[in-house]
């Protein structure tokens, strides 16, 4: 199987009775593609990412899912900007100079900040330099533009990309974020397909 | 291929076919190849930056300096960096252009061959300094407490303007009769003499969109010029319809005799004469009034008719009879002047013929108007001249010069190779060098001074070429600076001036509340109406302070020349022509691989040297495309591949400049060679410049050397009658498309 043939098949992927398997035992037990975004078909595709180490092993289940705090008090500018951006230290220590300081990870916060230093978090999702890539737009499109659409729930318009962040530690890449994976959402969900929407 | 059945077209076909599924299938190629998870750091701010939005760029206007000619430029920050360079839309000099040169600025800006840290000569080699250790270096040689003589200490700095140049002079005079040499190897000193002397002004207005007609005698208005973004947009103003007719006079061909409708190559340092003809032409034939004229010249013109123009210049009669027609019926024109008639053994004379001209056509108030003059001359451009750098050379020879400082010059670079100026310099004992880079001028330094690069420090400039409206260009740091122990020029200059505890200077912290007051104590009728603060702010966000031009009338009197010819040399019978094309410009931009990798205007060159030889010279010496050639002149002789090209006027060699670095970081050096290294000793009499085009050279074939080859974009110069890129005639154009 030379590169083109490998390409070739992951383009035409049937479904393989294993994956279709895994995916009915994903929906059963996570509850998750139940409650759907409105005026949205999320996109396909899976990717098995490594394991990422941090400097502090960030949690983001306690976050998120059993604090329910909105990804976006922390990810701020997801909807002003290309990026979503890592908090600045100053917010973590905004609810941890009192929140679990006895826990080992946020003396280890504490140390970074007592010395005017961020942690050098290790970056998980990217895309190539060619490609422009906006939060600002997919969250106007999926969220704020999005009639029928909480803000509340935002979370499922992150995971369309980034997965169910909310059930993980430290995050893991688990969508390919490749040409195809944007494309086949673009298609469905009529985003634009000229090549200099994303190549500019 | 020929057993599988299968031709051209179906080949193609199935390469369409398989580059179209490899392409749909490549969308789903896995991205972790390149972007590898958790490899690269992403660091938060610490605290948020007020006003910062990561990811989102902010614009901040300042000018560039990647040439003399003072564009407005906006760079593009983002998170705390500059990405982008583009022209800023309300600058009078540029109007929201940016020739390559200064988009390419980030990359002087970004450059791994930057110098980071002072160094300080000691027991033979340089060594990385503090500020300290560098200060009290100088303060011994030319400090209050010094026993430095005025006389015996100079400066040498390429064009300087603007509150740096207040402050270097405020150093020159501490020093008491300390020299300045200015020097730009691509300079217009002759015409501003010829100007000078005709006009009273060195430097009028040229009004290119209001002539029908341009005749150029060399000038490069779509490459390098006084001013090459401003001289571009004329130019295409001048190309718009009704479309003004462009002649182009010069040796080898530039991007704007490519462009001209009439490409007249002339033998090199015979362009007086051929002015000469065009005037005897226009007189005799046309009724232009001669007695617009000094008699003497008149005198003069009559010598020079058509069969001895042809001999002298050999440009056909019928084509100064075609020039002359066009010119007498397409008024009003203008006449323009660059570096292959002005830098010339009779440049002098040569350029006062072709301005002539603009006077027996009536250009002048017309198509040449008063610059209207500048009313801060503290602030006016200084403009180099090659007859600076000879000077230099001269006193540093005698010994006459102890302390030498440099800045935005690399006179050992470009300086004509018979000068020797690495032994003048060795006759210095202390020199400073203030640059971005390790040059070949620097490493002859015993004190290098590392600069802020132009994308982090301050500074005004005032151009020297100023079209409609006049300005004073504000230069603003766009980052941090990317090594802390750079220093901006005014900085520098600061410290100096502590140094020789000159008062009025002293109090100042830095170069930047030494601006703030400067700015503050500018007349109140240049401020707009409003306070300090608000005019200092106004001017950060526009870029420049316009500066209203008088209303001045302009007469001229062309002056009485007698054109001479150069002599003829029978064991060099080839004139080297070095070539200064935009891009690597005086050789500046070598380091720079954008540049580097952009392909020369005309012959698609890139990283190197060649030699442009027209096809009937080559084919008498035997020489093809891609052999290489020893050209030697009296003084050297330099080695290069040759490119067999038509754009050349016959019994020349062009070797462009910029390549042939010994020192100048990791893109430059020993790429190409410098044609200025086998310079000959000629200079035009009356000015004193140096003659670029002036040197006689022979040529003699010699082994390939494998790591200097051609290499082109495209494969071919001309389209082999397929009509790639169909074209017409100006005149069938006129007809069908223009007014």
């Amino acid at each position: 199987m030379n590169k083109y043939t490998y390409c070739l098949y992951n383009g035409k992927r049937p479904v393989s009775w294993v994956s279709a398997i895994l995916l009915v035992l994903a929906l059963v037990f996570s509850g998750a593609g139940l409650a759907e975004v409105p005026n949205a078909v999320p996109p396909e595709g899976e990717h098995k990412g490594d394991d990422v180490p941090q400097p502090i092993h960030f949690p983001h289940d306690t976050h998120a899912k059993i604090n329910e705090i909105n990804c976006m008090y922390c990810h701020t500018y997801a909807r002003r900007s290309k990026v979503a951006g890592i908090p600045p230290t100053s917010k973590c220590m905004g609810c941890h100079s009192v929140i679990a300081t006895d826990s080992d990870r946020i003396k280890k916060l504490t140390e970074y900040w007592e010395k005017n230093e961020s942690p050098p978090w290790k970056k998980v999702h990217d895309v190539p330099d060619y490609v422009h890539f906006t939060h600002e737009k997919h969250m106007k499109r999926f969220l704020f533009d999005n009639e029928d659409m909480e803000v509340e729930r935002v979370s499922e318009v992150c995971a369309f990309c980034h997965g169910e962040v909310k059930d993980m530690e430290v995050a893991n890449k688990v969508k390919p974020l490749n040409m195809g994976f944007c494309q086949r959402c673009h298609e469905a969900n009529g985003g634009p397909s000229d090549c200099w929407a994303c190549h500019k | 291929m020929s057993g599988n059945d299968i031709n051209r077209r179906k080949f193609l076909k199935v390469m369409g076919w398989g580059g179209a599924g490899a392409a749909l299938a490549g969308c789903d190629m896995p991205t972790t190849v390149t972007l590898e998870e958790g490899k690269e750091t992403v660091v938060s701010y610490l605290m948020p930056e007020e006003y910062v939005i990561p990811g989102q760029g902010v614009y901040f206007a300042s000018t560039c300096q990647q040439c003399p000619a003072g564009c407005g430029v906006h760079g593009r920050v983002r998170e705390g960096r500059v990405l982008k360079l583009e022209g800023n839309a309300v600058s009078p000099i540029n109007e929201g252009g940016l020739c390559q040169m200064g988009q390419a600025g980030v990359q002087t800006h970004y450059n791994p061959d930057r110098l980071t840290k002072p160094l300080l000569r000691k027991g033979g080699s340089l060594s990385e300094v503090t500020w300290e250790e560098a200060l009290a270096a100088l303060d011994e040689k030319i400090g209050a407490n010094s026993s430095v003589e005025g006389g015996k200490v100079a400066w040498m700095t390429g064009t300087v303007s603007g509150h740096q140049s207040v402050l270097l002079e405020g150093l020159l005079e501490s020093l008491g009769g300390a020299k300045h040499y200015v020097y730009d190897l691509i300079n217009n000193h002759v015409a501003a003499q010829v100007n000078e002397a005709m006009y009273g002004t060195t430097r009028p207005t040229y009004h290119l969109t209001k002539a029908k007609a341009v005749l150029s005698f060399g000038a490069d208005l779509v490459g390098v010029s006084q001013s090459p973004v401003h001289f571009a947009a004329e130019y295409a103003k001048f190309r718009e319809a009704p479309r003004g007719v462009l002649i182009q006079v010069e040796p080898n061909m530039s991007l704007t005799g490519g462009n001209a409708d009439l490409w007249v190559p002339a033998k090199p340092g015979t362009e007086g004469a051929l002015a000469m003809g065009i005037a005897h032409e226009l007189i005799n034939n046309h009724g232009k009034d001669a007695s617009a004229l000094p008699s003497g010249l008149n005198g003069k013109i009559k010598a020079y008719d058509l069969a001895k123009v042809e001999t002298l210049t050999g440009v056909p009669t019928d084509k100064v009879k075609s020039i002359a027609k066009i010119l007498a019926e397409k008024a009003p024109s203008l006449i323009l002047t660059g570096a292959s008639i002005e830098s010339s053994e009779n440049g002098y004379a040569a350029t006062a013929a072709a301005a002539m001209l603009n006077v027996l056509l009536g250009n002048v108030g017309e198509t040449i108007t008063s610059s209207g003059g500048f009313p801060f001359p503290q602030l006016d451009a200084k403009t180099g001249s090659g007859a600076d750098l000879l000077q230099f050379a001269d006193a540093a020879g005698k010994g006459a010069i102890d302390v030498v400082f440099f800045h935005g010059v690399n006179p050992v670079f470009t300086a004509p190779g018979y000068l020797d100026l690495e032994a003048g310099l060795g006759k210095i004992p202390f020199k400073v060098s203030l640059s971005l880079f390790a040059d070949e001028t620097t490493n002859q330094a015993d004190l290098v001074l590392p600069l802020a690069s132009a994308l982090e420090d301050w500074g005004t400039h005032v151009p020297a070429y100023q079209p409609e409206q006049s300005v004073i260009a504000m230069q603003q740091p766009l980052m941090e600076k990317l090594y802390p122990a750079t220093k901006g020029f005014g900085d520098i200059l600061l410290d100096m001036l502590k140094l020789r505890k000159v008062e009025g200077y002293t109090d100042f912290s830095d170069y930047y509340a030494f601006l703030q007051d400067a700015f503050a104590a500018l007349p109140a009728e240049f401020k707009n109406g409003v306070d300090n603060a608000s005019f200092w702010n106004q001017t950060l966000a526009s870029g420049f302070i316009s500066i209203p031009k008088q209303n001045a009338s302009i007469t001229a009197n062309a002056l009485d020349i007698a054109v001479t010819l150069p002599g003829e040399n029978i064991n060099y019978g080839l004139s080297l022509l070095p070539a200064i094309r935009l891009g690597m410009w005086d050789g500046r931009h070598a380091n720079i691989p954008w540049l580097q990798e952009a392909p020369d205007q005309i012959t698609k060159a890139v990283w190197g040297s060649w030699a442009e030889i027209h096809p009937k010279t080559a084919s008498r010496l035997g020489l093809a495309t891609g052999d290489f050639i020893k050209v030697e002149s009296v003084k050297g002789d330099v080695e290069v591949p040759v490119y067999v090209y038509r754009g050349v006027f016959p019994d020349s060699v062009a070797v462009s400049v910029g390549q042939g670095h010994q020192a100048y970081g990791r893109y430059a050096e020993g790429r190409g060679v410098n044609p200025l290294t086998i310079l000959d000793s000629a200079t035009d009499g009356k000015t004193g410049e140096p003659a670029l085009y002036g040197t006689r050279v022979k040529v003699s074939k010699v082994a390939v050397n494998k790591d200097e080859i051609l290499v082109q974009f495209g494969g071919s110069e001309s389209q082999v009658g397929r009509k790639l890129a169909a074209t017409i005639t100006a005149e069938v154009f006129n007809r069908t498309e223009g007014a």
